[in-house]
């Protein structure tokens, strides 16, 4: 690209925030059809971790060191519930850079390889491991969080290459309601009306929620899945409010118990 | 420090181990084109999502694609393309499907469309090809 088009590129880079309250073009609107047959992918339709924590640091400065949570066990009987807790530690590690605690970005990195070796994605992502502990060490926080993305990415696609396409979804399950455990609990705290409007997510939920019903029975039928199976109904109703309302404290606080509960199931030992 | 740490991004995209094994000549090149729009932005204070969708379609069919955004944040979409492709174009839509005001960068092969949402939730990118054969396109999104 030549120093011409980085200008140009630039400039509408300029031009981008008077653009966004614009006219809307004078296109003709996707029907019902076309939105239904959308293309959806984990890769683009599931936001990462880190746009939701930068849609939240616009708002305030939140102390993310209080949303670090105790460690949990790595000790799992299920390829399942393996799953689902190494997409939750992933969303851990995006907290403790946004904490920037050195420490716990190594232990997350540390988590994320001991359960990697069970699934058969360790060696992938062994590289990544010891670049987590550098980056951490030398306080490289931005490096850090797409070192995370990376990661998850990483691992999804080993996964992919393993022909273990349903625990790619429950990756993304588990580090999605870990995600918004973390961001209602700290909203529950500091509540703001911009704050709660970020938990809108009805979509997604919906995504995930088809996918799993698409895995096979083995893992539909896995104890740990048949509870975020019973718990995502009640989880999308909490984030599926109209685009012009915003959710109030009890709404919250509700998401709130909603997820904590689900992941505290998650990360149960021997889930029967 | 940033050109170096977009270097690095952009190198680490082209090496992605699932990228190598299972992305066609034809889709490295259209990601390499969809990259070289999107380092821009990353110089910006953009971050690049590691993450694409790849697809061969003709003119005049276009594909539509859901992301999930969030309030406050402004997102750049950037695609590329292989050499058939000659005028891209990508348009974003609400929810319901309608359109919405962004703003539009386009050059030969290429497109990029700068998006603030106001609202947290699901919406929709097209990607047309307006003039052109058959193409690989590629596309992918930075957020700030």
């Amino acid at each position: 690209m030549t120093w011409i088009q980085r200008a140009a590129i630039c400039l509408i880079g300029a031009g981008l925030r008077a653009a966004l309250h614009g006219e809307p073009p004078d296109a003709a609107p996707l029907s019902e059809e076309v939105l239904a047959a959308a293309i959806r992918t984990d890769q683009l339709t599931i936001p990462s971790p880190g746009e939701l924590m930068a849609a939240l640091n616009k708002i305030g400065k939140p102390d993310w060191t209080g949303e670090i949570r105790p460690p949990v066990p790595m000790t799992f009987s299920t390829r399942a519930q393996m799953a689902l807790n190494l997409g939750s530690i992933v969303a851990d590690g995006y907290i403790a850079v946004e904490a920037e605690d050195a420490q716990q970005v190594k232990n997350v990195g540390a988590d994320i390889l001991n359960l990697a070796k069970p699934l058969s994605v360790q060696q992938d992502i062994f590289n990544r491991g010891k670049s987590l502990t550098e980056f951490a060490e030398h306080g490289q926080w931005d490096t850090l969080k797409e070192e995370f993305e990376c990661t998850q990415n990483e691992v999804k696609g080993a996964m992919a290459d393993n022909k273990d396409q349903d625990l790619i979804t429950l990756v993304t399950l588990g580090g999605w309601i870990r995600g918004t455990e973390v961001i209602s609990h700290f909203l529950m705290k500091h509540y703001s009306e911009a704050g709660a409007k970020l938990l809108r997510q009805p979509a997604i939920v919906a995504y995930l929620s088809a996918r799993l019903q698409e895995s096979p029975e083995k893992v539909r039928d896995n104890p740990t899945v048949r509870q975020v199976r019973a718990d995502l109904p009640k989880i999308q109703l909490a984030v599926s409010f109209p685009r012009d309302e915003t959710p109030n404290l009890e709404a919250v606080k509700n998401l709130y118990k909603l997820t904590s509960a689900l992941m505290n199931e998650i990360s149960k030992k021997d889930a029967k | 420090m940033k050109p170096i740490r977009t270097f690095f991004i952009y190198a680490a995209l082209l090496i992605h181990p699932t990228a190598r094994a299972a992305d066609s000549d034809d889709e490295v090149t259209a990601r390499r084109g969809a990259l070289a729009v999107a380092g821009a932005f990353t110089n910006d204070g953009f971050k690049l999502r590691d993450g694409h969708w790849a697809a061969r379609f003709d003119a005049h069919k276009p594909q539509v694609i859901q992301v999930n955004l969030y309030a406050g944040n402004q997102y750049w979409f950037s695609v590329g393309t292989t050499d058939q492709a000659q005028e891209v174009a990508i348009s974003i839509y609400d929810e319901k499907g309608r359109p919405l005001a962004s703003e539009p960068y386009a050059e030969e092969g290429k497109a990029a469309a700068g998006f603030s949402p106001a609202a947290s939730g699901p919406y929709y990118v097209k990607v047309e090809e307006k003039k052109g054969g058959p193409a690989t396109f590629c596309l992918l999104y930075s957020y700030k």
